[in-house]
């Protein structure tokens, strides 16, 4: 008696389960493969539908999700922050950075008689937002320019070459150009609005700010802040419009959460389907099997013995059809990693609660639907089942 | 079906367990009905039985006239509806579901026309089959070959069912019968299906068991042959016990010392 030997006579519902259901083959099979299938959908979609998830809010915390800009609200007569505002939106979010900006469009004069309009930042340090590529800001900056390396490169701009650019008005007409050095080309982002041309705040004349950007470390912050900068501000009257693309993120994450459970429970339809396959191959093989069912209650097998065997025998269908669907689901799971997330192995939490989830509702249906042919099986008189 | 809770404790306390001669299991006017078809069916109507250790006992008797009731309750597998049914003293209308499955095991075992072998076990697994769920795989294969080479089949242990001819299948299924060492072999036309060559070798078989084991036999039989062989011949008719034909003790009396 060989160790394999030892080992299966500690479990002999395994044993007995096990030969049965290779004793109907095809049929087993068949139940296994509707299982199967239902495992494939409901762990494909749902791990699929994670990766895909997981890979747009990468993209939007790229964007920086970690940011909140804050304008002056509909109820705020000055409609732009002033220094004391600043620093009651500095103490609000607390350790968190701010900085403010202005935002005006100017027009940019290339040579003598073409002009096009940008849009310039003015602000008191680029350094706190953007990593600079080449050239250097000085410490004291009050009156070069900095730009975006896009704009350098369609302008064809180098740190100590100059730009002339003009304030627009109010009526539609130019004011006074004025040439401005180029100091330095900050280095590309994927950060949202980036914009063109950067001045010093000094250079508005009037220190008055359009916009506050609160930059923080996380996601959860950047909530936190937005939060605290509503109560501060917003009671009753609306002096700032907080925006964070927080909120965004939460929207993004409900609605493909809803999406996947949605075609994850389309999925469990199938396996529902699967359990009723199960059920009806599970009363075939009690049926078929219920002389010798008779025979085991005989021999001294209790009603809970031979529950305990049928439900094995059922949960090993389920297993069956489990194994071989988590096997495919993992391919498929695996393709939508290297596609959405760059790596077949970036598996995201979200997506491994979905293959787990599908192998224990796999197998949970198999047991839920081997129930009552078991059940039936179990209370047979054994005297009926003998009878012939 | 309702047992006497005052007769219980006077009857064990008379009848003991320990004397090899006291009936392993007794019957006293004990009736069977059951419903079919919306209509009671009186299967037994009134019999009393007691079965010894070593006896051999045939029950005969046209079809329907309750032999296989008769069988079933000496199997524990059904309740009398009314009438006393004591193994070893006790009366078998108290056990609960699960007490009757344990005695069922621990004293009966069955052998059947249709053999009933499952298809899927090899021979010595079919034998184990009663004792797979008791975790003692190393004894029980054991006893289990053990038994096969009693029954001369030493040599088809691992073979299938369907690779065993009709009277190799019966003697798979008495091995069977015998691993829990039962005290009563109940055997439901036990050569029903075979040739006389092969019956006889099953009731040697029988013999060989009553002296070396003192298992009792009881047999519900067609045949005149099988009759012949038994210690004791109880006729059934119509739910009654009709005639007795006793070679060695009276049925309804209990066996002699």
């Amino acid at each position: 008696m060989s160790l394999l030997r030892r080992l299966t006579g500690r479990f002999p519902s395994v044993v007995i389960a096990r030969r049965n259901v290779s004793r109907a083959r095809t049929r087993s099979l068949l139940a296994a493969a509707a299982i199967m299938i239902g495992v494939v959908a409901i762990a494909g979609i749902g791990a699929g539908g994670a990766a895909f998830k997981q890979s747009q809010l990468d993209r939007i915390q790229e964007q920086g999700a970690t940011n909140v800009y804050v304008s002056p609200g509909f109820d705020k007569e000055d409609r732009h922050f002033d220094r004391t505002d600043l620093m009651r939106i500095d103490e609000t979010v607390g350790g968190a950075g701010i900085v403010a900006t202005e935002s005006r469009s100017m027009e940019y004069r290339r040579r003598s008689n073409r002009e096009r309009g940008v849009s310039v930042t003015y602000l008191d340090d680029p350094r706190r937002l953007y990593d600079v590529a080449a050239g250097e800001i000085p410490k004291n900056w009050r009156r070069s320019a900095v730009v975006s390396r896009e704009f350098a490169a369609d302008n064809d701009l180098e740190p100590g070459d100059r730009i002339v650019l003009a304030p627009e008005t109010d009526e539609d007409e130019t004011g006074e150009f004025r040439a401005y050095r180029v100091t330095a080309v900050l280095a590309e982002t994927q950060a949202f609005g980036v914009d063109q041309v950067y001045l010093p705040i000094e250079a508005t004349g009037d220190r008055q700010y359009g916009q506050v950007r609160i930059t923080t470390q996380s996601v959860e912050e950047a909530e936190a802040a937005a939060t605290a900068l509503r109560e501060e501000f917003n009671g009753r009257k609306d002096t700032l419009i907080v925006f964070e693309l927080t909120s965004l993120v939460r929207l993004f994450t409900s609605i493909v959460n809803g999406i996947n459970l949605f075609l994850a429970g389309l999925g469990s339809l199938s396996l529902l389907v699967a359990g009723v396959s199960i059920a009806n191959t599970m009363l075939m093989s009690v049926t078929k099997r219920r002389e010798e069912i008779g025979v085991l209650r005989a021999v001294g097998y209790s009603k809970v013995d031979i529950l305990r065997i049928l439900l094995v025998e059922a949960a090993l269908l389920g297993a069956i059809g489990a194994g071989i669907g988590i096997a495919l689901a993992l391919l498929v799971v695996l393709a939508a990693n290297a596609i959405f997330l760059g790596s077949p192995f970036a598996f995201t939490s979200g997506s491994l609660l979905y293959l787990v989830g599908a192998v224990v509702f796999g197998i949970g249906t198999s047991l839920v639907a081997g129930a009552y042919p078991a059940w039936r099986a179990a209370n047979e008189r054994p005297v009926e089942a003998l009878r012939g | 079906m309702t047992p006497d809770p005052d007769e219980d404790g006077f009857d064990a306390g008379t009848l003991g367990e320990t004397i090899a001669t006291d009936p392993i299991i007794r019957g006293t006017d004990v009736v069977k009905e059951y419903e079919t078809g919306g209509q009671i069916v009186r299967a037994l109507k009134g019999v009393d039985f007691s079965i010894a250790p070593a006896d051999f006992v045939a029950v005969v008797g046209p079809s329907g006239s309750g032999k296989s009731t008769l069988l079933n309750l000496l199997g524990l597998l059904d309740v009398a509806t009314s009438g006393e049914v004591r193994l070893r003293g006790e009366d078998v209308s108290t056990f609960t579901d699960r007490e009757q499955t344990r005695k069922r095991k621990e004293t009966i075992g069955f052998v059947f026309q249709s053999f009933y072998l499952i298809p899927t076990l090899t021979a010595l697994e079919n034998v184990e089959m009663p004792r797979m769920l008791d975790r003692t795989p190393t004894k029980t294969r054991e006893r289990a070959t053990q038994l096969l080479e009693r029954v001369g089949l030493g040599d088809r242990l691992d073979h299938y069912p369907d690779e065993l001819s009709g009277g190799q299948k019966q003697r798979v299924a008495i091995a069977r019968s015998l691993i829990n060492d039962p005290d009563i072999l109940l055997a439901d036309e036990p050569t029903g299906n075979l040739d006389r060559d092969t019956g006889d070798q099953i009731l040697e078989l029988f013999d060989e068991l009553r002296s070396d084991e003192n298992v009792a036999v009881v047999t519900v039989t067609h045949d005149d042959y099988v009759a012949e062989a038994a210690d004791r011949v109880v006729t059934l008719i119509d739910g009654r016990i009709r005639d007795t034909e006793s070679r060695r003790a009276n049925f309804e009396e209990g066996p002699d010392p």
